[in-house]
């Protein structure tokens, strides 16, 4: 129950970092998703702007801004493709909100409620995108849904090591 | 009111974002005739400029971490990675030296070849002015496969020009910035490229699946398609020159649309390593590049080759008028299955000439002309339809009784 609910001073708690890292973290999320394929190959499955969206979204607990976040980073993703612009937008506009719903209602210093809590949102983000691919826009788009469930492992794997790096970075008082 | 939205904010704002990204998703989308719909292939003025900023942002940092790369990778193989170099340095001169008098030999037959094409006219597209471009980024989805070069507008490089490497076709520049460009793959699902099997001679277009293989979609199955044969491209699509490799038949899949049975995709194994290049070359220019004394060639054997061809024509001309003189084998009175022709039973068979209209003392067979053979009607049809100046005339007979 504790882990559900926290108190009211850790559930009313924003985290606060240097600017820098608000800046460049996202920065080089989106970088290294856009090069590490390169070197990868086939097998680059991972979402880094979404563990980063997952991450702030979390810790900030502020919806709009989660949502903003999202938002942003979906786009951005978006402009990188072939594909609509806002695809991945509104996958990741989700994304963030809901995790930083989440976020004001359990305890996000649990580790392992953080990694499950990626797992999950990142396979909402491909169904999200599926469903705006086929229901939305009425595209034919091939889907294979084994590659989503291999993504969301790896953006896990990563957010099992990313997260307390970035916990380091916080300013604490 | 001012409670509602307070309180509500929160659920407003995620509304108002989706809602604006969803407009701006139906400016992109437009409807296909058969009844689907698919996204634009030309950017609006303004999805071009957010995919400009975006590459404006990613693209130097990519650059840096790629120069990077290769900075470390130089310098590992050129100073720190040096066992054994001695012995592969002498063994490489050896095959140095064995190489240019092969070498001499191959550049004699290349430009005999070389003259030989030009002289027969090959007219064929196959000499390319190519821009080397390093591959720097991806779009990082697995949805959408393109990739970045470093070289953009400023380089010469434009929309829909051909990308290339050694081994084989790898996609097509889909979008030019100033100095960067976006390359479409072969093995993206939006992509169309025109193929043909080399040994079957199948025609299709190649377009990638769900998990990024290169597929030549919707052909009809055929037994004939074995693993291992050669795909080339086909020359169609106005973006790839015919004759390119694209890779061999992996496997045949029956089509995943219920709607076409008896269709299969032909899996591709692509020739060019998509998933990790490096260096690429992209297709700037098709035109031919002969030099001038083979410019010179081509025109002469055009020249040639028109002289030719209007004394061929001349032949043949002439040829049609001694065939409508001359008497045809071919009896228009007769059914075609009792044409002189076709008759074999006789294996000798003796080719009669026809009848002659006003027979004389010289017709064969000597014969006194009956009366009947006088009668124009009784003359094969053959001989009616010859003209009065193809048809020899026969000897005019002494008018006897000249009227005044």
């Amino acid at each position: 129950m504790n882990t559900f609910s926290g108190n009211l001073r850790r559930d009313l708690e924003v985290r606060r970092y240097p600017i820098l890292v608000y800046a460049m973290t996202p920065l080089a999320a989106l970088v290294l998703q856009a090069w590490l394929p390169r070197i990868l190959g086939g097998f680059a499955w991972f979402d880094l702007p979404l563990v980063v969206t997952v991450y702030f979204a979390l810790v900030q607990r502020i919806p709009i801004q989660g949502t903003l976040m999202g938002a942003g980073m979906g786009l951005f993703e978006d402009a990188l493709t072939s594909h609509a612009i806002g695809v991945n937008g509104i996958a990741k506009t989700v994304v963030g909100f809901l995790a930083s719903s989440i976020g004001t209602r359990i305890d996000v210093e649990n580790h392992t409620i953080r990694l499950a809590l990626t797992f999950l949102l990142s396979l909402l983000s491909s169904a999200t995108y599926v469903f705006v691919y086929r229901g939305l826009l009425g595209i034919n788009q091939q889907w294979t849904w084994f590659v989503d469930i291999f993504k969301a492992v790896g953006s896990t794997l990563i957010a099992a090591a990313l997260f307390p790096a970035l916990d380091r970075l916080q300013i604490r008082e | 009111m001012e409670s509602f939205f307070i309180r509500y904010r929160n659920l407003l704002v995620l509304l108002v974002i989706l809602l604006a990204q969803i407009i701006g998703l139906a400016v992109q989308v437009r409807h296909t005739g058969a009844g689907r719909n698919s996204l634009d292939p030309g950017d609006g003025a303004g999805v071009r400029l957010i995919r400009l900023w975006a590459d404006a942002v990613v693209t130097p940092p990519e650059q840096a971490i790629h120069s990077t790369k290769l900075g470390v990778e130089y310098v590992w193989q050129n100073y720190i990675d040096l066992r054994h170099t001695q012995s592969e340095n002498q063994e490489l001169k050896r095959t140095i030296d064995r190489l240019r008098l092969e070498q001499a030999e191959l550049l004699e037959d290349a430009l005999q070849g070389q003259r030989l094409q030009a002289l027969a006219a090959f007219q064929q597209k196959y000499i390319y002015k190519t821009v080397a471009a390093q591959a720097v980024g991806s779009s990082g989805s697995d949805q959408s496969r393109v990739f970045y070069l470093d070289k953009g507008s400023a380089d010469g490089l434009q929309r829909d020009m051909a990308v290339i490497t050694a081994d084989g076709i790898v996609g097509k520049v889909r979008d030019v910035f100033p100095h960067s460009a976006q390359v479409l793959a072969i093995n993206d699902q939006t992509s169309g490229a025109g193929v043909i099997l080399a040994t079957t001679r199948l025609r299709g277009i190649l377009r990638g699946n769900a998990i990024g293989q290169p597929q030549i979609v919707g052909i009809l199955a055929d037994q004939r398609i074995q693993p291992g044969e050669k795909v080339l491209t086909a020359g169609g699509d106005l973006i790839f020159p015919r004759g390119l490799p694209v890779g061999v038949v992996d496997k045949t899949v029956r089509d995943p649309n219920p709607d076409k049975d008896g269709f299969i995709d032909v899996i591709v194994k692509p020739a060019a390593h998509l998933d990790q290049l490096d260096e690429v070359l992209v297709i700037t220019s098709t035109e031919p590049r002969f030099s001038e004394e083979q410019q010179q060639d081509l025109a002469t054997s055009e020249a040639v080759k028109g002289a030719e061809a209007a004394a061929i024509a001349e032949q043949k001309k002439a040829s049609a008028i001694m065939a409508e003189r001359l008497p045809g084998l071919i009896d228009p009175n007769l059914p075609p299955e009792k044409q002189p022709l076709l008759e074999t039973t006789n294996p000798d068979p003796v080719i009669r000439p026809p009848q002659a209209l006003h027979p004389d003392r010289f017709t064969p067979g000597g014969a006194a002309p009956p009366k009947a053979a006088e009668t124009p009607t009784a003359e094969p049809q053959s001989s009616r339809e010859s003209s009065p100046e193809s048809s020899p005339a026969p000897p005019a007979a002494p008018k006897r009784n000249p009227q005044p």
